[in-house]
Parts: structure tokens; sequence; C-alpha cells
């Protein structure tokens, strides 16, 4: 059952997030689904002196709930087809929930939050199954999340569902993305059916409008987190885990910076500055050649990810009788 | 508007069993893609008949994977229709994947064309009873009365709605007499059933009244049976003050069932007149040959030779014939045959036998052809 004390009051989505769901709905030919990655903030509690009477009545409103949350979405996992993890009736199969999950997961594992489905030229409202794929998934994760007993990233008991729809003009010149965002939640209706209910989407971008959610933004990357002050002696003794992880990311920072170590970097300033910028240019052309081969590497595995889709593509359609 | 590609052979068929062996007129309103490129369409919007109007569902099938079931979207006004979830009273978890193992959605056969209506009217009847959920859920003691009167009749229909002024409304569809129309007329055209209902509107009033309002009362059928029976001339019983349904439709119930027999009748008398005009029109050239509402015969009058059409009305004898003559030789300026004003005005009484009826009906055209010659000539004369 749903725990009625959290209430997830805000969605927010970083920008590069939405705009990577974007690409991968756009890019592929057909509908899209996937699961979204993210963490539950708590809000701070309403300003009870705000002269505003619309949020001092919230306030008294919301004071008798434990807290209010704030979902953030920073990642999310498409396996390419549609209905991968859900059956006909929107039943969640926990095993290939569990499997994509553990696809997109590293050490730090951010938490499973909800889902999404993109449908080309469809109303943005959610259909009879992704309303029920919802329900599943919050049950799924609730399970999920007591038998794991997490004490710091609890699952509130919320499913966060983002629906996506695209259209565009005949000529192909205007391109339409429209997207809403919806937590589900036992609705006090007479029905007393769990619904999904609409909540406004931040994303949350760099610029000037943006400085302080930017500031206290986490975003999760694949990238290695570097503490910058590796010899710090009065640091405490660390364990050989972290030791280990340091030790790692150092590894993965030398093979980008080709022995080109920090202390370096120094020299910049200072006499024999020209020798120095010369090395670093040479350094940053090395970056770029490598950089090249990797694009030219993506390119084609690209070329054969979309030679395979063809070929499945085709597959399918015989399957269906439709050759 | 850029045409959209067809649907694939299984779905076009699957949507093509829905629209032929259906007992309720679905109608498809609009096919489009939803993929890129395609070479075919996915989905469609159908319009589910329910409550006498049509609800709009968007079908949303895939045609990348035309084997998978499809998914629906509901109405924006039915968020709440979530029939994968528990909806019938009382229904717990289990029950709903005890329900949902029944239903066609779980073991979805795409190559089966008949899948697509079977789910269809499976959908429909759950939201037919999440509708009846909404409007037994509303805080109106008449309203509740009635329900708990009348929904135990088969076939009732509810819904909640708005009126004209945005207040809140719950309309009644009740189908009326136990009777199978189609099998009582004779090579019955009709392939779906038809039915006359009963459509009762009622104002929700969340407060006590001593005197409520009468519901707004009107007899609907189905479109084809205004060849049987005009349902706009049967005259409803006067609801009276402090009246419930349950005590309005006996009444109700057995004036129409005298009208429908005496619809049904009025086929027999229609047909014995056509056949007792043949001895002085001669053969007629054409006839309806099921609800006997038209014929047409051919006469002459020395050179002029023109068309008798008589249109008969579902209350004939009651009602005289209407007669048109259309001339044979004159023509108007874009070419088309001279048609007379309709004739009505002429001697009858539905108590002559059919052979007065064809006696004077012949005595009047006779004169008449006169005044049609001159008015033809007219026509082509300015």
């Amino acid at each position: 059952m749903v725990d009625e004390s959290f209430l997830v009051e805000k969605i927010s989505i970083s920008g590069p997030t939405l705009s990577s769901i974007l690409q991968r709905f756009a890019s592929s030919s057909g509908d899209v689904d996937g699961l979204l990655f993210g963490h539950f903030t708590r809000l701070p509690p309403p300003d009870p002196h705000d002269d505003d009477p619309s949020s001092s009545s919230y306030a008294t409103a919301s004071s008798g709930a434990a807290s209010s949350l704030s979902a953030v979405i920073t990642g999310y996992f498409s396996s390419g087809s549609p209905m991968s993890f859900y059956d006909s009736i929107g039943r969640i199969d926990s095993h290939s929930l569990r499997r994509a999950a553990a696809a997109a997961d590293d050490d730090r594992r951010p938490l499973l939050i909800g889902w999404f489905s993109a449908r080309r030229r469809s109303p943005l409202r959610p259909s009879m199954r992704e309303v029920s794929v919802s329900n599943s998934f919050l049950e799924t994760l609730t399970l999920a999340s007591a038998a794991e007993c997490m004490p710091q990233n609890p699952n509130p008991g919320s499913c966060i569902f983002l629906l996506l729809s695209s259209s565009a003009t005949e000529n192909q010149a205007i391109h339409t993305h429209d997207y809403r965002a919806f937590v589900l939640r036992m609705k006090k209706s007479p029905i007393g059916a769990r619904i999904l209910e609409p909540r406004s989407l931040d994303i949350v971008n760099i610029g000037p409008a943006f400085r302080g959610q930017y500031g206290s933004f986490s975003p999760e990357s694949a990238l290695p987190w570097l503490p910058w002050k590796v010899d710090d002696e009065l640091a405490e003794p660390e364990s050989l885990r972290n030791l280990k992880d340091v030790a790692a990311a150092q590894r993965l920072l030398d093979s980008a910076a080709e022995g080109f170590n920090m202390e370096r970097l120094a020299h910049l300033v200072g006499p024999g500055i020209a020798e120095y910028a010369s090395e670093l240019e040479d350094l940053y052309r090395k970056m770029l050649i490598k950089l090249e081969g990797l694009a030219r590497l993506v390119e084609k595995s690209s070329a054969r990810v979309l030679e395979q889709e063809n070929r499945n593509l085709k597959l399918r359609c015989r399957l269906a009788g439709l050759e | 508007m850029v045409a959209e590609p067809p649907l694939p052979p299984t779905i076009s068929a699957q949507l093509k069993h829905l629209l032929f062996h259906s007992s309720l007129p679905f109608r498809v309103e609009q096919i489009w893609s939803g993929c890129k490129n395609s070479r075919f369409s996915d989905r469609f919007t159908l319009l589910i008949p329910f409550c006498l109007d049509y609800v709009k569902w968007d079908i949303v099938y895939n045609a990348l994977f035309p084997s998978a079931a499809p998914d629906i979207v509901f109405s924006p006004n039915d968020e709440e229709f979530c029939p994968l979830l528990p909806i019938i009273d009382g229904e717990g978890e289990v029950e709903v994947v005890a329900r949902l193992k029944k239903s066609f959605l779980w073991d979805w056969n795409g190559k089966d064309p008949s899948r697509l209506l079977k789910l269809v009217e499976e959908m429909r009847d759950l939201y037919v009873q999440y509708q009846r959920k909404r409007v037994g859920e509303i805080d109106d003691a008449r309203l509740k009365f009635e329900i708990s009167t009348i929904f135990s009749r088969e076939g009732i229909e509810v819904c909640l709605g708005a009126g004209t002024d945005k207040s809140e409304e719950v309309k009644f569809v009740v189908p009326l007499l136990d009777i199978d129309l189609n099998k009582h007329v004779h090579a019955c055209p009709w392939k779906q059933q038809q039915k006359i209902y009963l459509q009762a509107i009622f104002p929700v009033s969340r407060m006590y009244s001593s005197a409520p309002s009468a519901p707004r009362l009107k007899l609907v059928s189905s479109s084809q049976l205004k060849d049987l029976l005009s349902i706009e001339d049967v005259k409803l019983p006067s609801w009276v003050d402090g009246m419930c349904m349950a005590e309005y439709l006996p009444t109700l119930e057995e004036n129409l069932k005298i009208q429908v027999i005496e619809a049904l009748a009025s086929i027999g008398s229609r047909r014995r007149f056509i056949e007792a005009l043949v001895p002085k029109f001669g053969r007629h050239l054409e006839a309806d040959p099921i609800f006997c509402r038209r014929a047409t015969f051919l006469a002459v009058s020395g050179v002029f030779t023109f068309l008798v059409h008589f249109s008969l009305s579902t209350q004939f004898p009651k009602q005289q014939p209407i007669l048109t003559l259309q001339s044979s030789q004159h023509y108007n300026s874009q070419g088309a045959p001279i048609l007379s004003p309709s004739l009505n005005d002429y001697p009858w009484s539905p108590r002559w036998g059919d052979a007065e009826m064809t006696e004077r009906l012949f005595d009047f055209i006779v004169k008449e052809c006169v005044n049609f010659k001159r008015y033809c000539l007219d026509a082509v004369a300015s």
C-alpha cells in the first residue's frame, strides 16, 4: 500500500537526460519505453511567514503530512524494444526489470524511480496499459526496497511516469516533442483507484535562472569521482576499498592524460612557458586524434546496430505474415 | 493531407471483423501511423457506442510488432477508468489477476481476427460498470432511489455528464420492450438488432428537495427503425410529480407496445393496398418489398405518359398516401424530368376498403393528369 505521508510534489530532470531521451525516441522508428533512474530529495518545509494566501493555506494543509519530496531524474535505460519488462496486461516482470536495472547499474546504484513511454502521434494521456504498468511498478519497487532495506535511499512508494509524444509536419520541417510527467498516487475519489497525477517537470539546465538549482544538483555520471586532495595527510585513514577506487580513477585519468601529470601544469606559470605550451598543445592534439578514432568506432558500431535493427524488423514482419 | 499508409493485414482483418460482426454500431474515425517512414499504419480512433452517444477511444498498435496486443487511450474525461486495475466493488488484487487472466489481452493472438472485437466488447462492458459505479456514488437521494429500483433491469446504461449550464446531470438509457423487432419483420434487412430506448436526464441535486423537477424524457430508436415506426410521433405519457422511473416505465411500455403492433400491422395493410392498385394501374415498376413504403406505377393518358409515385407513411391507412407525378416526356432546362408538387389533399378515408381506395385514387389521377400536363407544358415553355 502506498504510504500517504510521502508526497512527490516536484519532478525535475537534467537537460542532458531529457534531451537524450528525446533523441533516443526521435531516432527510433517506433514506440520506445524504458526505465528512469534518479533519487528523491526532501523539500524544505514551506515558509510559514509567506504572505501569499495560497501558499500559506498550502502550508497548513501539508503540515500534517510528514514531508514532501522532489524526484530528480538523472538517467534512463531503454532496451530498444517496447514491452520488454511488462506484459500485455501491464504486469511487471520482475526478472527482466532486475536485469534491465542491472544493465544500467554502476557501483553507486542510482535508484530506480519510474519509467517512461514514448509513442508518436498519440494523445498525451496515460493509456490503459501505462496506468497498469505504473501500478505494478510501484508494487514491485516497494517490495524490492523492503527486501533490500536500503536505509539511506528508501523508495518512498512513488512511481514516476514520463509520457512523451511527438509529431512532425508533412514536409518534416517542424518536429514537435511533447512530454508530461506523472506521479502515481492514491486518489481520494469515489472510485478510490490509484491514478497518475500530472506534475510539472522542471528541467535543470545551465544558466543564470538555474544557478541555485544547478549548485544543489548532483548528476549521475559514469566518470569516476576524483577527490581533489588525494594526498592530504590529515585526511582520515582511508579504507582499502576507497584506496582502490582512487587508484582506479587515477589510472583512468592517466590513460587520458598520456603521462602528463598535474605537477607539470604548474610550469605553465612563470618562465619557460612557451615550451610547456607547445607540450600541452601536443597533448591536446593526441587527445583529439584519440577522440576522432573513438567517433569513427561509434559511427561504425552505430551502422552495425542499424543494420541489425533492420534485419530484426524484417524478421518480425515475416513472423507476422506481412511479406 | 498526405494519405496515411494502410493497416497491416492482420490488424486490418481484426478491424474489419469488428465492423462487420459487431451487434453495436462501432465507427472508425481516423487511421494513422505512429512509426517513422512505415509502410503501415498502426493506430486508429474508434467511436464506441455508449448511452446513445459515442465515446472516443484511441486504439494503439505497433506496426513494428503487429502481433503484439494493442493498447487503448480513453477519453480525456475518463482518466479514472483503469480496466486493468481493480474496478468492480470488492475486487482485490487476486480477483483482478483472475479477471485479467481470462481477458483477451492476456494471451493475445494477433492472427485471430475476432480478437479486437472481443477486447473492445470486454472493455465496453467494464466501462458500463465503471459509469454505473460513478453514478451510484453521487450523493443525491432521488438518484439513489431510482438506481435501487431500476438497476435490476437488463441493459441499462447510465453516465454522468454536464448540462448546458455546466451543472451535473445523469443520463439513464433504458431499453424498452422485450420484443425482438427484427424477427417480426418479414425478410428483415436489418443487420443490427433494432431497439427503442427511453433517455431520461436527471439533474443532480445534492440537497433535499420535496418536489424534484421532472427528468427530461425522450424516446430514441436505433437509426434503421424509422422505416417501420417514426419514434418522434409516439406521444410520451406525462410524468406526474413525485413519480419514479419504475412507476413510469410500465405505462410507457404498454403504450409503446400497442404502437409497435400497429406499425407491424401497417406493413400488411400497405402491402395489400399496393397489390390492390395493380388491377387498375397495371404492374408496378418499382416497390419497396419489405416495408411497402414506396411504389411506382406507369400511367398513360392518350399520348401523355407519366409515372405515379406513391409514398406511404408508417401511419397508413390513417394518413393518406402522398402522390407525386413525374412526366416521361417533359424535361426542365437541366434535363431532369418534371415532377408535380406532392399531392395529399384528395378525397380519402381510412375506412374505405382497398378496392374503393384504388377506385377513388384512379379517378383522382385521371382528373389530375390534365392539370399536370398543363403544368409540364408551362414549365417547359418558361
